[in-house]
């Protein structure tokens, strides 16, 4: 019933074809997670590579639910059933019962899954009923609003844990992810966060030869997700306020955390995987509203992101269609820089290092299939007890996005320090599915207004 | 023949044995082995408890919670109050051991302030942070509260500057009167007649005020302008540079408080006009709400020592200025922070000495090496001010010392009073000398208030009358987790409070005559 409202702004076939080759393996709205591994400490040497096994071992029976039973979340659930044997769905929630439906349908269809009716969960108390269901496993991929208050009620119930980058959409839920992710620690949980790169082996085998001095020191680095508007949707006259902004949510900072946050969040973790899971001291950005055609969120962020070291990194992100197309990342060393995906140069553009990929029969390479990846790493570290937990420096990268934006929409310098103890927390304190005008008047920032 | 290779075998035996290299490490073991039984001897509960008979030690440990724990585990005297094995936990023990028996033998039990030393100060002096972190390694367990996360990653960034003990103070002996929740602001207003004005002032004497719709009061003291030396003589004991040079003040005449402001009477503010969340400092800076009230405080304001009339603390001076603009507001009066010369008017109360009573500060100081030995005659002071060596180092009432000439109480004690004027080391430089110099103000801007008198922990060289302080802003808030953090509440600093003044005019402000 929703579909008929939704809008995608359809690209031409060359524009298609050109995001898809900027963006390898990579695109499609809300990715998954990347290596297995609890955190990278200082020694690169010593970073536990996920094993990258083409399917997870066997052993008994892992039941799974899913929050958000969207698109991302329905991928997902179907790419966890994908990842090994004995792997089962077994529980549904969501806000909406058509969303539901449509997942449960697809379950049926594609994953010859049938949930029962006593564990599917509708309305705004669903996750809580699902997480007090016998699941071992939680897979997360509600607005990102939400992700701290859910992961948190997982982490209490010892549930293992997939969910979808970026971890919140504020400081204060970026830091409660930090709090419940050293929880998960504590309680042996496994926790992988959608941030798939760090699952792709062209990614690990860059990352692996930067380490060991490929390009030197690090001095500064890039990063990029300039693309197309993502979808959006009518206000169909039945929806309160809060259901409107919550089905047409990619397009409200306080659901998404705007797509700085939601989409570019991928790259800036890159850069920051490359640095050493490492943190900017300061951000100054600029970034504005051009064309959106919903919600209150800007189109557009540049930012100039300061490391230790004063090494500067310059991040900039677009979701505007018709322009020049850009997913990618970019670190440079005192000898040379790298992608970070697939290849590495000498200063003076020599290669040094590419992928060897193998080639399809048409001649194409075969590049990684990261999202099914995420699932095998996650339920690997399970069965081999050998415990893995994304989520804090996932959280890390989101306030890294977090600070950027709040920068541009601002004007103002930020600094980590204060990230790590502002009070700024998005959106109602209880979200009701009623009537909510302030936040759907969606006023845009103005930088250098108070 | 075996018999006598037996022998033979003993005799090299007994040889062995008494090579001088068997001897010592026989010795070395030997005394091993006494240490280690002495240390287990000496580690017991028991044993500390032998000398540490006070109810501080042992009562309020069984009353804690961490002699009821919910494992039924108790932890002992030496998990906490050494550090946790190795050398410094060696070092530790003969250091406090000395120390103890030292003090068994030349002290006095009796005159030990077992109250004072269970105050963070003091604790943090034998409560070791490796010791908490070994029995709690783990500062995310599951059931942590939110308010408990943000404090524990706040904590891990400051790791440095900061103890377990500045938020968990009465977990290894427990304290009835620290509160677990903050109540302030809150609790009824005792019982008595609610005013419904205040006070009319038609002439220039003493009056007490009342804060209409409460049923509080204060007493305010006429003080009668004059001429006075204002800083202190080169001569004077433990001056410091910024108390001179000295030089002649004319101040006006005012009305000054008779005691520091009370709890009481700052709750009544606080209730009247706290904000429910935080305010804009923008807003308030353009003077577009004059008398917007506080946030509640993120801990215990009074440290559990207790409300009503002991002097309110921890508040910001900009959270005291708001204060008297609401004061002023709600009585019609101008009340207001008193200058720096106005307060050592009034502290001297016509004295030229350090203090306005008796004695030097050369024989009441704890920092001459002379006084600790042979002790000091303190009786004098301790009757005009509460200082670290009468006050259990915490606030008292101000019923407990005697007013100085003026009739004011604790000028010079129980806790440093802010003023209106910013501090410069270098404020007395310029005054002209001989001529007097009329109502002198501070520096026109400046980072950091003058704060005037000493407190419940000033040594008695700080509570000279000319000794000058200054607010430290910083210090004050290290754990403030918020950001931006109070601009209401110090976290860190409870020894400074503060009283008001009313200047008098010829012709007195319309609202004077209400």
């Amino acid at each position: 019933m929703t579909d008929t409202s939704e809008h995608k702004d359809s690209p031409n076939r060359r524009e298609f074809i050109e995001t898809v080759g900027a963006i390898g393996a990579v695109g499609a709205v809300g990715a998954l997670v990347a290596g297995c591994g609890r955190g990278v400490g200082d020694q690169y040497a010593d970073y536990p590579w996920p094993p990258l096994l083409e399917q997870a071992p066997d052993g008994p029976v892992l039941r799974a639910g899913l929050i958000g039973c969207g698109g991302r979340g329905t991928g997902a659930a179907l790419d966890f059933l994908a990842a090994g044997p004995n792997l089962e769905i077994v529980a549904l929630a969501d806000f909406f019962r058509d969303r539901l439906d449509n997942c449960r349908n697809r379950l049926r269809e594609e994953g010859n899954v049938e949930v029962a009716d006593e564990n599917c969960f509708t309305g705004m108390e669903a996750y809580r009923q699902l997480v007090d269901t016998d699941v071992d496993i939680v897979l997360m991929a509600t607005p990102p609003y939400f992700r701290p208050e859910h992961f948190e009620a997982c982490v209490e119930a010892r549930k293992h844990v997939f969910m979808e980058k970026p971890m919140a959409v504020d400081p204060v839920g970026a830091r409660s992810v930090m709090a419940s992710a050293r929880k998960a620690d504590g309680a042996g949980l496994c926790v992988v966060t959608g941030t798939q790169r760090r699952h792709e082996a062209t990614y690990l085998q860059t990352f692996e030869r930067v380490t060991r001095g490929a390009i030197g020191d690090i001095v500064g680095a890039n990063c990029y997700w300039n693309g197309r508007v993502p979808w959006w949707r009518d206000r169909q006259s039945s929806w309160t306020d809060i259901e409107f902004m919550m089905r047409d949510w990619v397009n409200w900072t306080w659901l998404s955390g705007d797509h700085i946050v939601e989409q570019h969040v991928h790259n800036l973790d890159v850069v920051s995987w490359y640095l050493g899971d490492a943190h900017p001291e300061k951000a100054v950005g600029i970034g504005a509203r051009w064309r959106r055609p919903s919600g209150d969120q800007y189109d557009s962020f540049s930012i100039d992101f300061t490391f230790e070291d004063d090494v500067h990194v310059h991040s900039m992100c677009r979701q505007i269609s018709g322009c020049a197309n850009n997913v990618s990342e970019m670190v440079r060393g005192t000898k040379g820089y790298t992608n970070c995906e697939d290849g590495i140069w000498k200063t003076d553009g020599t290669e040094v290092w590419q992928y060897p990929y193998e080639n399809d029969e048409d001649g194409n390479p075969i590049r990684p299939q990261p999202y099914k990846q995420e699932h095998i790493d996650l339920v690997t570290a399970i069965r081999t007890n050998q415990p893995v937990n994304e989520a804090e420096r996932t959280a890390v990268s989101t306030l890294i996005a977090i600070m950027g934006r709040i920068s541009c929409y601002t004007g103002q310098e930020v600094t980590w320090d204060q990230m790590m103890e502002s009070g700024l927390k998005l959106g109602p304190d209880v979200v009701t599915l009623g009537a909510s005008p302030d936040l759907v008047r969606g006023v845009v920032p103005v930088p250098g207004t108070p | 023949m075996p018999a006598a290779h037996r022998l033979t075998k003993l005799r090299k035996t007994i040889r062995l044995l008494r090579h001088p290299f068997v001897w010592g490490v026989g010795t070395g073991i030997v005394l091993l082995l006494l240490l280690r039984g002495a240390n287990a001897v000496t580690a017991t509960d028991g044993f500390c408890q032998s000398c540490h008979v006070h109810p501080q030690a042992d009562a309020s440990w069984r009353q804690s919670t961490h002699y009821t724990t919910k494992s039924g585990m108790v932890v002992h005297c030496v998990e906490c109050h050494l550090p946790p094995g190795g050398v410094a936990y060696a070092a530790e023990k003969t250091r406090l051991g000395i120390r103890d028996v030292l003090g068994m033998v030349f002290k006095d039990r009796e005159s030990f302030d077992w109250e004072a030393r269970s105050q963070l100060e003091h604790a943090s002096t034998f409560v070791f942070r490796e010791s908490c972190l070994t029995c709690h390694p783990n500062l995310f367990p599951i059931e942590l509260t939110d308010k408990g996360e943000e404090a524990h990653l706040h904590y891990e960034r400051r790791a440095d500057e900061m103890r377990c003990l500045n938020c968990h103070l009465q977990v290894g002996h427990f304290d009835p009167n620290a509160p677990d929740e903050i109540d302030f602001g809150l609790a009824e207003t005792a019982g008595g007649e609610i005013y419904d004005a205040p006070a009319v002032v038609e002439a220039f004497d003493d009056y007490t005020e009342f804060i209409p719709g409460t049923t509080v009061s204060f007493d305010m003291v006429a003080i009668p302008g004059g001429t006075f030396q204002m800083g202190s003589p080169e001569s004077e004991p433990y001056r410091r540079e910024d108390e001179g040079p000295a030089h002649a003040v004319t101040v006006g005449s005012y009305w000054i408080g008779r005691v520091e402001v009370t709890w009481n009477e700052f709750e009544a503010w606080y209730s009247a006009t706290r904000a429910e969340g935080r305010t804009d400092t923008r807003l308030m800076e353009a003077g577009i709400d004059a008398i917007t009230g506080a946030s509640p405080p993120y801990v215990p304001p009074d440290q559990g020592w207790g409300r009503g009339n002991r002097p309110a603390i921890t508040m910001t001076h900009h959270a005291a200025v708001q204060y008297t603009r609401w004061l002023s507001e709600v009585t019609g009066k101008p009340y207001r922070l008193p200058t720096e010369a106005e307060w050592e008017y009034a502290a001297r109360g016509g004295t030229e000495t350090a203090y306005f009573f008796e004695g030097s500060p050369r024989q009441y100081t704890e920092r001459r090496f002379r006084n600790r030995l042979f002790g000091r005659n303190t009786e004098v002071l301790d009757s005009y001010v509460i200082h670290a060596g009468n006050s259990a180092s915490r606030t008292q009432l101000p019923t407990e010392v005697l007013p100085n000439p003026f009739g004011l109480v604790n000028m010079l004690g129980n806790v440093r009073e802010f003023t209106l004027d910013w501090y410069a080391p270098d404020a007395y430089r310029d005054r002209a000398a001989g001529t007097p110099v009329v109502d002198p103000r501070g520096p026109d801007t400046g980072t950091e208030y003058a704060v005037r008198g000493g407190s419940f922990r000033s040594d008695p060289a700080d509570l000279r009358s000319a000794a000058r302080d200054r607010t430290r802003s910083t210090a004050c808030l290290l754990t403030d987790p918020q950001i931006p953090k109070s601009i209401w509440w110090y976290s860190d600093c409870m020894d400074v409070g503060f009283r008001v003044v009313s200047a008098y005019e010829d012709e007195p402000p319309a609202g004077l005559r209400r």
